[in-house]
């Protein structure tokens, strides 16, 4: 793909992308504002008394017009500087720093198992179609899709770690630190996670091997007397690459959302539980960083995949 | 704090001990205080349950930060860890010259971590900023005093607007926790850099993850800590804490939910600590708000619930339950106030009726949504549909409920929730029953004669004059049902067998004074 | 009815599933007949009991029985997932619909929002959205509605952008029939197929959201027992009695597989191009 199309490409996605994040950060703020509860209550804390609760309103600036508040947040987060916490007092881009690594490792976890598993299963399963195999992974991965996954994180908690005292039951360790314990404390929760999107990958691989192996171009080499294997190796994995890019990415930002509850059997202090906790404690700064954050990550995987979709398939990209 | 529990069977010996109040101690596990002598170094692992809200101690407001304050402020007050009856700290001696002027002598050879000398001047720095710096939570700590006055190197004198026996107590806690003014003239804000005078001082804090001090070695009782550090990892799942110490990654788990009892008994190589505490589970009523305007009804839920299979249910036997807001084994308990409401459902029956309140007559009340608060809901939603209330709870996180309960909104008849307690009673009943207090949610008047016998408990420091005058206090607050106190929550602690030395006291905010680890 | 028969004989994965469901609706109904206990009759002396005769499941960490529970749990689970499903129709099916249909700056705006709601973390939707209305089972599944909308606007919008070209769509026009007329007679059930099968995925998603929710402490309240509530009491006692989670959590799953199941029969047969 020619380098103008690709940075024309880049370019026309980023300034859509600008009102996106505009706006979920704006329905983000409106929708904690408007909600009861009120984060000056929590800073008071045991000595809350009504003119203390006032003061710190004021000290904060939660007392300002709404547009006001938002509008300086946007300000200082066009500016690169997200805020701090109002209950922490912590750099939001600070916490996000510290969370996120602990979020991605176990979403990139997942996603590895997925594709690891899920990829030669679909592919064996289409291989021989409505046969054992075939049967067999299309009711797993029924089951992957409908296992409620901070179940299934709960049953890996109770017998890997409780029981059988394999794997760590809670926490996480941050990569840069000890890369093996942080694996170590995060196979778990990706396990949890991988199910379903397991599950989703054989099923995509499957469905689109199928395809193309009864479509005409294929048809005409299995008449010229090429095997299977070689039918799928050669020209069935490019053409089922671009499905298949098309569903990482979109599992990569399922997941990301996923780990909320995850996070929370294992105690793992992701962006999950940063933006739960912030969430119910109405601390706004908090929420709205790591929603930009968030927003920014599903954007730029959209934009990788498409890119990448579009290197493999030149008749995709516009 | 949470609570939830696993119901255990006693054992007999537990269940004994249980049912006196003096019994309580006995809770304590003697091994884990065993004997011999203390050996130096080692740095103590703990697992910490919230992360702080800030390391300032006045501009914090969270009642989970002290434990994490205790290493590094040490305080002018501190407390007898049994009964919280106040004994010298940094200062050495205190007395009421008279009910409006306290006299207080500071320790000498004290300094902070950065050098600088503990003085008068420094104690008059530290209460100053407390009245007056801006993000300061605990301006209404020391409302009564007037000024400070440096009287001497070593001594400073507060004038107080009215008398307040009280003040030993408050500054025990965080108004008594003397900072650094060098530290915080050179950066005005100490909530990430904390400089303090007690036997470790700070190093570093990750936010929730870690928060790491180390030893002081110029602390003035360092012959009476043992520790090279404490590392504080921040875990506010509590039954990980629990897994972690189980694991042997930390030494101590703090003030832990009472279902983990089974846990810790089950788990080989563990020592548990136990004992009273001033947590108390209570509903908080809005007595300006009907049906808890009519004192028969607030009577009738002081009869109608079940305190003792509460406890039972709610805190497996590891807690007592509360019939005021002190538990028994506090300085200024009155146990005649305790036998005001017996759990009586006729008498509840009689009074609701007596109140016109219909059957299945639905309360309005709110509460949390962690799983405990749920858990003491259902419990109380059954005790009360057994004298024809219904009983609905519409829940929320603590910042928004509170917020709704004694803010403006004034959103339900009543709260269940809990009061962490302070280090002296009379804020405790000042808080909770004075007209314009935060936490009277209908900042209704309060009976007559509550607020005289505040004032009393207030007038003099001699000990057996606030106790008569605390029982008047309770008596007015129980005999007119201002709130149903359900349970007194005990400290249910594990340790490491490696821990030595360390033990439970009555505020419920864990102290490290004195321990030391076996290697 | 004929050919409904047909369909399940061939079907048999189809008629499972709907013979499960139908047994749920059932057991929903007929709870208070069924259950051998009162969901929330609490006995402090008897808490997180072995299953024994007298409570087939045990009992959880009141003392109440699991089987009742469970059996209560039933109907508001099925109206969980059926209040958020029609939410996410009654609010994204119109929006896709007039999206695709009007075109233009309508068409952007909407898809732009669209797109902003789908890149949300949907939890953090879910928490400010109960927040607004109050925590509790109909608003939290309300919205988990407005969280499944934009999938359904987004399908009802690509649908609906083909069916406008067609030939009746033209000839109703012709004839000076009115837009609403349009979109509900000609274009609207012609767009709708992709949309009935997303909805009983949906179901499934939405009953999984439902103990999500639960589990975080959001949705159903005390004392009603809903699955997902008994997990999170069940993920409580995880350390000293693991065996509580199994039975809501299967309850979860088979409801699950089963409402997957039915969309999966529903794509193929609904779809005569799709090979098998």
């Amino acid at each position: 793909m020619a380098q103008g199309s690709a940075l024309a490409m880049i370019g026309r996605r980023l300034l859509q992308a600008a009102p996106v994040i505009v706006l979920a950060t704006f329905i983000v703020f409106g929708l904690l504002k408007l909600l009861p509860g009120d984060v000056a209550v929590t800073l008071a804390g045991d000595n809350a008394t009504d003119d203390r609760i006032a003061e710190i309103r004021r000290i904060y600036g939660l007392d300002r017009p709404f547009l006001v508040q938002y509008g300086v947040w946007l300000w200082k987060a066009a500016h690169g500087d997200l805020s701090q916490s109002i209950l922490s007092g912590e750099q939001v881009l600070t916490s996000i720093a510290r969370c996120f690594p602990h979020t991605l490792l176990i979403v990139v976890m997942a996603l590895g198992l997925a594709l690891l598993i899920g990829v030669p299963l679909g592919a064996a399963a289409a291989a021989r179609p409505n046969g054992l195999i075939d049967r067999a992974t299309m009711t797993l991965a029924s089951i992957g899709i409908a296992v409620p996954n901070f179940w299934l994180a709960m049953i890996l908690v109770s017998l890997f770690a409780l029981r059988w005292n394999i794997f760590p039951a809670t926490g996480a360790t941050a990569f840069s630190v000890s890369p093996a314990d942080a694996i170590n404390h995060a196979i778990l929760p990706a396990l949890a996670l991988a199910a379903g999107g397991m599950a989703e990958v054989a099923r995509q691989v499957r469905g689109s091997l199928l395809d193309v192996m009864s479509s005409q171009f294929v048809r005409t080499l299995r008449a010229k007397g090429l095997k299977t294997s070689t039918i799928l190796w050669r020209h069935g994995l490019k053409n089922i690459a671009v499905n298949l890019l098309t569903v990482t990415g979109l599992l990569f930002n399922r997941l990301l959302a996923a780990t909320v509850v995850v996070e929370a059997v294992f105690a793992i202090p992701g962006m999950g539980g940063l933006i739960v906790h912030a969430a119910i404690q109405r601390d706004f700064t908090v929420v709205q960083g790591v929603v930009f954050a968030m927003v920014i990550v599903v954007i730029l995987v959209n934009l990788v995949t498409d890119m990448l979709c579009a290197a493999i398939d030149p008749r995709i990209g516009r | 704090m949470g609570h939830d529990e696993k119901f255990a069977r006693l054992s007999r010996r537990e269940a004994m001990a249980l049912a006196s109040a003096a019994g309580a101690a006995a809770l304590i596990n003697t091994s884990a205080l065993a004997q011999g002598a203390p050996k130096k170094g080692g740095v103590l692992k703990v697992s910490a349950n919230a992360n702080p809200s800030s390391l300032d101690p006045q501009t914090g407001g969270a009642g989970s930060d002290h434990t994490m304050l205790f290493p590094m402020y040490d305080t002018l007050v501190e407390w007898d860890y049994e009964t919280l009856k106040p004994k010298p700290g940094l200062a050495e001696s205190w007395s009421f010259s008279d009910p409006q002027t306290l006299v207080m002598n500071i320790r000498s050879g004290v300094t902070f971590h950065d050098g600088t000398p503990l003085d008068a001047e420094a104690v008059k720095f530290n209460l100053e900023r407390a009245k007056t710096e801006q993000r300061s939570n605990i301006k209404a700590d020391l409302a009564t005093v007037a000024s400070v006055a440096v009287t001497g190197p070593q001594q400073v004198t507060l004038k107080l607007s009215q008398p307040d026996a009280a003040l030993p107590g408050i500054l025990s806690d965080r108004a008594g926790m003397m900072i650094s003014p060098t530290a915080v003239k050179a950066s005005g804000n100490i909530d990430r850099k904390p400089v303090g005078a007690g036997a470790y001082q700070f190093v570093s804090w990750t936010d929730n993850e870690k928060i790491v001090v180390k030893r002081y070695d110029k602390y003035w009782r360092a012959n009476e800590r043992h520790l090279d550090g404490i590392e504080f990892a921040i875990i506010p799942e509590l039954a990980t804490g629990v897994r972690s110490v189980i694991a042997g990654q930390n030494h101590v788990a703090y003030s832990l939910p009472a279902r983990q009892k089974a846990v810790l008994k089950r788990a080989s190589n563990i020592n548990q600590a136990s004992g009273p505490t001033v947590y108390c589970q209570q509903i908080y009523f809005n007595w300006g708000k009907p049906p808890f305007n009519d004192i028969r009804v607030r009577k009738a839920i002081n009869h109608a619930v079940d305190r003792a299979t509460f406890v039972k249910a709610t805190l497996d036997g590891v807690g007592e339950p509360a019939y005021m807001n002190l538990p028994s084994s506090h300085w200024a308990y009155d146990a005649d106030v305790a036998k005001l409401y017996p759990h009586d459902l006729d008498k509840a029956r009689a009074l609701l009726k007596e109140a016109n309140i219909p059957q299945g007559f639905e309360l309005d009340l709110v509460g949390y949504t962690d799983q405990d608060s749920i858990r003491r809901e259902e419990i109380l939603i059954e005790q009360f549909a057994k004298v024809g209330l219904k009983a609905k709870f519409t829940n929320g996180s603590i910042a928004e409920i509170s917020a709704a309960f004694f803010g403006k909104d004034k959103k339900g008849v009543g709260l269940l929730s809990a009061w962490t307690g302070r280090p002296d009673p009379s804020l405790t009943y000042t808080l909770l029953y004075s007209k314009n207090s935060y936490f009277n949610a209908a900042r209704a008047d309060v009976p007559a004669g509550l607020a005289e016998a505040l004032a009393a408990t207030r007038a003099s420091e001699n000990i057996d004059a606030r106790k008569k005058a605390f029982a008047t206090v309770q008596r007015i607050v129980m005999e007119n049902a201002l709130a149903c106190p359900l349970a007194f929550q005990f400290e249910l602690d594990a340790l490491s067998p490696k821990v030595k030395g360390f033990k439970p006291n009555l505020l419920g905010k864990p102290k490290y004074e004195g321990v030391w680890l076996e290697s | 009815m004929n050919g409904f028969f047909a369909f399940l004989r061939r079907d048999v994965r189809a008629a499972l599933a709907i013979a499960y469901l139908a047994l749920l609706v059932l057991v929903a109904v007929a709870a208070p007949w069924l259950s051998p206990y009162s969901p929330t009759a609490q006995n402090v002396n008897d808490m997180l009991a072995q299953p024994s005769a007298a409570h087939w499941l045990g009992t959880d960490d009141l003392g109440r029985d699991i089987l009742s529970r469970l059996i209560h749990g039933a109907p508001a689970t099925i109206y969980a997932s059926f209040l958020a499903v029609g939410v996410a129709i009654l609010l994204g099916v119109p929006v896709g619909l007039a999206a695709g249909y009007f075109g233009g700056w309508i068409d952007d705006v909407i898809s732009r929002t669209i797109d902003t709601l789908l890149s949300f973390p949907a939890i953090v939707l879910a928490i400010a959205v109960t927040g607004a209305l109050g925590i509790g089972l109909t608003n939290g599944m309300i919205a988990v509605g407005i969280v499944f909308a934009p999938q359904l606007a987004r399908l009802a919008r690509a649908r609906t952008l083909v069916v406008r070209h067609e030939l009746y769509v033209d000839a109703a026009r012709c004839f000076g029939a009115s837009t609403p007329h349009i979109l509900w007679r000609h274009v609207l059930p012609n767009a709708i197929q992709p949309v009935i099968v997303q909805v009983t995925l949906l179901l499934a998603a939405a009953l999984l959201a439902e103990a999500s929710l639960s589990f975080l402490g959001l949705g159903v309240q005390p004392p009603h027992p809903s699955w997902g509530a008994m997990l999170a009491r069940a993920y409580q006692a995880m350390d000293i009695a693991p065996e509580q989670m199994y039975p809501p959590g299967l309850a979860i799953l088979f409801t699950a597989l089963a409402f997957n199941a039915l969309g999966e029969s529903l794509r193929i047969a609904l779809d005569p191009t799709l090979k098998r």
